[in-house]
């Protein structure tokens, strides 16, 4: 081998795959945000959800440039599912980031890792930014919820509460971490997975 | 796995189109039917985009798809234009959870599900190659795709088999959704996983040297079309930001 940290095939395969499989679940959460009051909440739900199979992926993460794939990746999957192109750019920033702080551990910090995807989890804000920047043309594309769903969600989303998202995706993300790395722990040592 | 998902039989799928084209319009329908971009002018064209899938699957002889995709389509759309209007509170929420919802993403789900069925992962990566993009995003990519039928099939499965200890919604165990479907799902999603890894890395993905591919893909008479009408919005658009 010439270049032990270049990407192989096995990595970029063992990529697509967790993607998908986080792509899966959070399509499966983010229907919750059809009712409004949830739809601040995904922001709780999704990183605490999210950290069972992005800490088993971590586990897999030995080499720089994974996780920003990965985040690449799932922001992609996002613009083509509707979220705008915000997500997407999101995605390459945070992504990075997140690598960063996982390089600095050497991809083997407990400490570290739980603190990269807790930056990655930022990330998701990426989905509500539209509702921030461009509030009459978010609700202008979703006019067929019904107006009743508009107002609703225009009471919960204030201004304010941009912030409060940023802060609780980047917690909830350090905490979903934690709750991967336990289940990891109870099943899948066991199970000879990781 | 019976679903024949970014595996496409090579004879007998009718109109083929090439995956660029696909992609491009499946591209589209983020933009315009998701995303309503555009003004006014592009968005009394939604019903053409939705439209589109429709054709699409009949000309690539996917009967029963089609069929099914009008049939809900048009009931969904008709319901929550016309009683959506008439209720109000809960109803009003359950009802646009039903069919505002399913009208909104039906025409795009089916021109993803248009894409990866009648697309082969090898047609996929010799799109991409085109495309000039690197191979590191071109490989977790035509995974992923590969890879999604596989995840819901496994889902589904774990889904009956923990509906049936009681470990759903409502159940007498609700508590352990999280855990009892998780792990599993991801357990089998892993070992699959594998496997595949395996079955590609001898097939020479990854390797040292640039890969060569038999799909003969290229731009034909019938990309041309597609190519021009899913044009068309963006002219209106770029007309309606002129101010003609």
């Amino acid at each position: 081998m010439k270049n032990e940290n270049k990407l192989k095939g096995k990595d970029l395969i063992n990529i697509g795959i967790y993607a998908a499989i986080y792509c899966v679940i959070m399509t499966c959460i983010a229907m919750l945000g059809y009712i409004p009051i949830m739809m601040p909440l995904l922001a709780v739900f999704c990183p605490l959800v999210g950290g069972i199979p992005m800490m088993l992926f971590y586990t897999k993460t030995k080499k720089f440039g994974m996780i920003t794939i990965m985040s690449v990746i799932i922001g992609i999957y996002l613009w083509v599912t509707g979220m705008g192109i915000w997500p997407a750019i999101f995605g390459v920033v945070f992504g990075f980031l997140a690598d960063l702080v996982a390089k600095s551990g050497g991809f083997q910090s407990a400490a570290k890792t739980v603190l990269s995807h807790g930056v990655l989890c930022v990330m998701l804000f990426g989905n509500f930014l539209p509702l921030y920047i461009d509030r009459e043309g978010y609700f202008a594309s979703r006019q067929e919820f019904g107006q009743e769903y508009i107002d609703t969600l225009g009471n919960i989303m204030q201004p304010w509460t941009a912030p409060v998202i940023i802060i609780a995706s980047f917690v909830f993300g350090v905490l979903g971490a934690f709750l991967g790395k336990a289940l990891l722990k109870k099943h899948f040592v066991k199970a000879g997975i990781v | 796995m019976g679903r024949s998902i970014l595996q496409a039989s090579v004879t007998d799928r009718g109109l083929v189109l090439d995956p660029r084209t696909k992609l491009f319009m499946l591209l589209n329908m983020a933009i315009f039917v998701l995303g309503s971009a555009g003004g006014e002018r592009v968005q009394a064209l939604t019903p053409l985009f939705c439209a589109m899938p429709a054709v699409l699957l009949f000309s690539a002889r996917k009967w029963k798809t089609a069929i099914t995709f009008v049939i809900l389509f048009i009931l969904s759309y008709s319901m929550y234009t016309i009683f959506g209007p008439m209720t109000t509170g809960a109803l009003h929420y359950i009802l646009l959870g039903c069919s505002g919802i399913l009208a909104r993403f039906l025409p795009s789900i089916m021109m993803g599900g248009y894409l990866v069925s009648t697309t082969t992962v090898s047609e996929f990566t010799a799109a991409m190659l085109k495309m000039k993009l690197s191979e590191k995003i071109i490989i977790p990519l035509s995974v992923m795709f590969r890879f999604f039928p596989t995840v819901f099939d496994e889902a589904a499965s774990i889904n009956a088999a923990m509906r049936m200890r009681g470990i759903h919604l409502g159940g007498r165990n609700a508590g352990g959704i999280l855990e009892y479907r998780m792990v599993p799902l991801m357990t089998c999603c892993v070992k699959i996983g594998e496997e595949l890894s395996a079955a590609a890395l001898t097939r020479g993905l990854g390797g040292e040297v640039r890969r060569t591919n038999i799909c003969n893909i290229g731009f034909k008479v019938q990309d041309i079309i597609f190519i021009m009408i899913s044009l068309v919005p963006y002219v209106l658009w770029i007309l309606d930001i002129v101010g003609i």
